[in-house]
């Protein structure tokens, strides 16, 4: 990622008086922030690291049992299940959500269509629902006998959709997803276009460039940076997916399971077979997979990254 | 007391009265006492069920020197968690807490509870005896019964009568009248089979005398893919794969729109389901009735129970007496427990309340005129008794994951109850029992 | 560029009124998307209006027999003693402080990693990144013990101060200060015997302005979207913030058993209340909001 800090500020000492404070300075900006971040994040971690290390049984109470909820995620059979489904889920839904957002952007971007203002905050309109009420709406969306879908289907004489059957529960729940965060990944894209020095269009019309090779061969590199960022979130927020599956378990309980996502099995854990050590390890291993997801994918695409 | 109300109705009997007017006089008693403190004891009670408000002000009302302090700590899962974090971390739990049935024996196991026996043992008589045993270990008793869920059927008797099919008393003839009502009508099925609901299949495992895990101590005995369930299996494998039943998610707009709409011709409910429905399925009323639920062996009835809470004492209050004393009268004044049946159409507990005539014969339009309350008050008494286990949601949790799978092409019902058995064993084992 | 010529005759080639063409090609593809986007939050507000028991019955996108709006709403705003009010109030409360703390902690941390150097810089930035990566479910459960102990369950700053936290706006603020403040502004100032924390406040806190904007609303709705943090440390009703109060509206019908209840039409309804006030939030913003992604999206 491009994290690095090549354009930190070269710093030259202080002449005047300001010398101490100058040194203290940084510390004294960064402090409210570390201090939550502590408090809230650090400490929780380690908290959590500490309980994983133990085993809560309800004969016996609490025992030590260094790494082996590690050793047992390694095989746990439902935690790999769910980072599969999710697997799976991500190579369908990410794609399909960053490409429309990057031609939405830069068809809005170009200006070549009507009423640009109303599909710029329609897109976006979608996020501002919470990922609850949006998994409730479509849920009631979804309905397989009563549903709104079904009810048109049935009314052309056609079989009815089944949305929530096992083998399309995946897709709709991507779609939810999609729904909910296309607009804000153009959002993000089409902020970074205009960004894009204006001469750089002019130029390459100049050069007879047409609109698809400036996009291809200009905007896409330089969009690149905001492209890998999103893509990175994208991973992130897939691998914890949870509040949406959460409420679809309601209407679905026969095909979302306890460990239907890692998260939801990490929940379940805590919640109901109150294996807070194992709930613990599972929610580390899970963090590990998706720094590891992040870092592999950051490598891959280096390598291979559109030409400047 | 400006308003004298008889909560029993004009035919209470001696005994009744007696007793009501024993709670009164208690009642009357009490305040003398804490009066002498001018501080009053604060009693922080978790309850989701809705309006319990009245209730609470009822009983502040009659007790000066005790302040009932009503906290929604969220309904069900949620507010265990809060309970059982509570206990993990030795601080911020209240003194009275809700809890259904089968999780009381889960939080025995954490030595959640208080014993309030003392208190609560006199109060024994007022209830059924299956309900009773919910609550108490011999003397030892953690918490009191707020209200109960015996099983009985509510069926559509226009669809039954439409297609000229008696409403079933025993599950052959429920099997029956399921190919009738399907062969006659493609879009009705006789129900919706909530498998993924383990609390549902439990109740209805219950009265066949299903006996999933017995406990001695530390030690276990797990039986849950014994001959009993393996028969329910098979009984309902049948209908399943005859395709007169569905078997989707309950409690869904989906589902409330079947039961509405006469798609599912029954729904196998407890208690507290003839008042829901009511509000659920608003344009099919009057068509409504109820049974008893169909029976195995007609010569021997029983049925099972399915939902019910009740009020348990935390081991961690400080005011024991008074803590005691909100559960008891909270579960128990004639006052406030038939406000529940009126106001938060709870189905009651009390034995004064079940066979009151008042609410027993309560004639309902929406079932054509029943009294639907007799069916279930008649369930109520022969509710057999049930042992739950230590760790009741983990089982629920794992008859909806495995039952759900099954309906989904992972094997039978028959064998999702045999991997229901291993995972139990297997999680019983890993939390230290012995597994016999 | 070899392959442009091509493309060079072929732009040239196209007539004004071929262009108006693929004007309205393009409008109308993404109207479908438009659409899509629409759809549900058409559903909601054409089911706001239609009673319990229509809400099933008649047509998903077509109204109810009766027009029922103002009854749901006056449901939902009377249900439980007008908790739902209640509930609106302490999701603004929670995001907007959330917001604005975060914007104004991670502008200051920004600020101290893009100007200047100190030690262990990189690793406290790699570590403040690292946290991106953190699943929610091992931070929330760890964080409800730790506020047990510290007797901060079920008080809001329980949710408020954790939200303060964004690693991405840290980063975010990072970029956008190193681009958008001149060192020698700084420095200027610095030379006219200007404290530290009077540059900060005179001079970052402006310019940055924009950035700051963006890195409050990105918190602002992270925290009004936030359910599964309030769900575990807030238990009593009137702290909790609209998503926990709605969903647990919800769930009052998933469950039978004591208290079981159906709301369809007043969870449908609040869910249309609740999403009115973000709508707003964005429309107001929006400029700030593109403007200020611009930094980190483009470093």
């Amino acid at each position: 990622m491009a994290l690095s800090n090549s354009q930190a500020a070269a710093t030259r000492p202080a002449r005047s008086g300001g010398f101490t404070s100058r040194k203290l300075a940084p510390y004294l900006f960064l402090a409210p922030f570390l201090l939550l971040f502590i408090a809230f994040i650090v400490a929780p971690l380690v908290y959590a690291f500490y309980m994983s290390l133990f085993r809560d049984t309800l004969v016996g109470g609490r025992q030590f049992a260094g790494a082996a909820s590690y050793v047992k995620v390694a095989g746990d059979a439902k935690f790999w299940g769910g980072v599969w489904n999710l697997v799976l889920f991500g190579i369908v839904q990410v794609p399909i959500m960053l490409s429309l957002a990057l031609l939405f952007a830069i068809v809005l971007d170009r200006g070549q269509v009507y009423a640009k203002g109303l599909f710029r905050l329609g897109f976006f309109l979608p996020y501002a629902v919470p990922s609850v009420i949006a998994a409730i709406i479509w849920g009631y969306l979804y309905g397989p006998t009563f549903g709104p879908f079904t009810q048109m289907a049935n009314a052309l004489n056609l079989p009815p959709p089944d949305f929530l059957s096992p083998d399309a529960m995946i897709f709709s729940l991507a779609n939810i997803v999609t729904w909910e965060y296309v607009g804000y990944n153009m959002v993000v894209y089409y902020a970074a276009l205009k960004a894009i020095p204006s001469d750089l269009a002019e130029a390459s019309q100049i050069d007879g460039a047409s609109p698809w090779q400036f996009a291809r061969l200009v905007q896409l590199p330089l969009l690149w940076p905001a492209i890998l960022l999103t893509i990175i979130f994208s991973i992130n927020g897939t691998l914890q997916l949870f509040n949406e599956p959460f409420l679809m378990r309601f209407l679905a309980r026969d095909v979302i399971n306890s460990s239907y996502t890692p998260n939801l099995y990490a929940y379940s854990l805590a919640t109901q077979n109150q294996q807070y050590g194992y709930a613990a390890a599972i929610s580390f291993v899970l963090g590990i997979v998706i720094a590891g997801a992040s870092y592999i994918f950051t490598l891959i695409t280096n390598r291979r990254r559109p030409e400047q | 007391m400006t308003k004298i109300l008889n909560p029993l109705g004009r035919t209470m009997q001696r005994r009744n009265f007696l007793k009501v007017a024993g709670a009164s006089v208690a009642a009357a008693a009490l305040p003398a006492f804490p009066a002498l403190s001018q501080d009053k004891v604060k009693v922080l009670l978790w309850s989701w069920v809705p309006d319990l408000q009245l209730q609470v002000e009822m009983f502040n009302a009659a007790h000066p020197g005790i302040q009932i302090e009503l906290v929604n700590a969220g309904q069900g899962d949620p507010q265990y968690q809060a309970v059982r974090a509570g206990l993990q971390a030795g601080s911020g739990l209240p003194d009275v807490v809700q809890i259904e049935f089968q999780h009381l024996e889960s939080f025995r196991q954490l030595d959640a509870f208080a014993d309030i026996g003392p208190y609560a043992n006199a109060r024994k008589g007022e209830f059924p005896a299956a309900t009773w045993a919910q609550v108490a270990k011999g003397d030892v008793v953690n918490a009191m019964p707020q209200d109960t869920g015996p099983m009985a059927m509510l069926y559509r008797k226009d669809v039954f009568d439409k297609h000229g099919v008696t409403p079933p008393a025993t599950w052959d003839e429920f099997a029956d009248a399921a190919e009738k009502l399907h062969a006659a009508d493609p879009n009705v099925f006789i129900t919706n089979a909530l498998f993924s609901s383990g609390d549902w299949v439990n109740a209805l495992l219950w009265p066949m005398g299903w006996k999933p895990v017995t406990r001695d101590g530390d030690k276990l005995v797990i039986n849950i893919n014994d001959k009993i369930s393996k028969d329910f299996a098979g009984y309902w494998q049948k209908l399943i794969t005859a395709g007169v039943i569905e078997t989707k998610p309950g409690f869904t707009n989906e589902w409330y729109t079947g039961l509405d709409t006469g798609r599912y011709a029954t729904w196998l409910t407890a208690g507290w389901g003839p008042v829901f429905l009511t509000s659920v399925a608003k344009t099919s009323a009057g068509q409504w009735r109820a049974a008893d639920l169909p029976q195995w062996d007609a010569s021997k009835f029983a049925t099972g129970n399915w939902g019910g809470s009740s009020l348990a004492v935390l081991k961690a209050t400080q005011h024991l007496p008074e803590a005691a004393e909100v559960a008891i009268w909270l579960c128990t004044d004639p006052e406030a427990t038939k406000l529940y049946t009126t106001k938060q159409f709870f189905f009651p507990a009390p034995s004064a309340l079940l066979s009151s005539p008042e609410w027993a014969g309560d004639k309902m339009d929406f079932y054509g005129g029943q009294a639907v309350n007799e069916v279930f008050a008649k369930s109520a008494n022969a509710v057999l008794p049930f042992e739950w286990s230590p760790f009741q949601s983990v089982i629920y949790q794992s008859m909806a994951d495995e039952l759900g799978a099954s309906l989904n092409g992972n094997g039978t019902l028959s064998d999702a109850f045999d991997r229901i058995q291993d995972a139990v064993v297997a999680y019983a084992k890993e939390q230290g029992f012995t597994v016999a | 560029m070899t392959a442009t010529t091509d493309a060079t005759f072929e732009a040239a080639r196209r007539r004004p009124g071929e262009r108006r063409r693929s004007r309205i090609m393009l409008t109308l593809l993404l109207s479908v998307f438009l659409l899509y986007s629409f759809v549900p939050l058409v559903y909601l507000v054409l089911s706001a209006t239609k009673t319990n028991g229509d809400l099933f019955t008649t047509f998903g996108f077509g109204f109810g027999t009766e027009f029922n709006l103002w009854q749901n709403l006056s449901d939902l705003f009377s249900r439980d003693n007008g908790i739902f009010l209640r509930w609106m109030i302490n999701s603004v409360v929670y995001a907007t402080l959330s917001g604005a703390g975060a914007a104004l902690l991670a502008t200051a941390a920004g600020y101290a990693f893009a100007k200047f150097k100190f030690r262990g810089r990189n690793l406290t930035f790699g570590l403040v990144l690292g946290a991106v990566f953190v699943p929610q479910t091992a931070l929330v459960v760890p964080i409800f013990l730790l506020l047990a102990i510290t007797g901060l369950n079920d008080n809001p700053l329980g949710v408020i101060l954790p939200l303060m936290i964004s690693p991405i706006g840290v980063y975010l603020m990072r970029v956008y200060i190193e681009q958008g403040v001149d060192e020698e502004l700084l420095d200027a100032a610095r030379i006219d015997g200007a404290g530290e924390f009077m540059i900060f406040r005179a001079i970052v806190l402006r310019l940055v302005a924009p950035g700051m904007v963006t890195v409050a609303l990105l918190s602002f709705v992270g925290a009004w979207n936030n359910y599964f943090l309030p769900l575990i440390v807030l238990r009593s009703q009137e702290y909790q913030p609209i998503t926990v109060g709605l969903a647990t509206w919800y769930q009052l019908a998933q469950q039978g058993g004591g208290g079981g209840q159906v709301l369809f039409s007043i969870v449908i309804t609040g869910a249309l209340v609740s999403i009115i006030p973000v709508i707003v939030v964005f429309l107001l913003l929006q400029r700030f909001w593109q403007g200020g992604l611009t930094a980190g999206a483009i470093k």
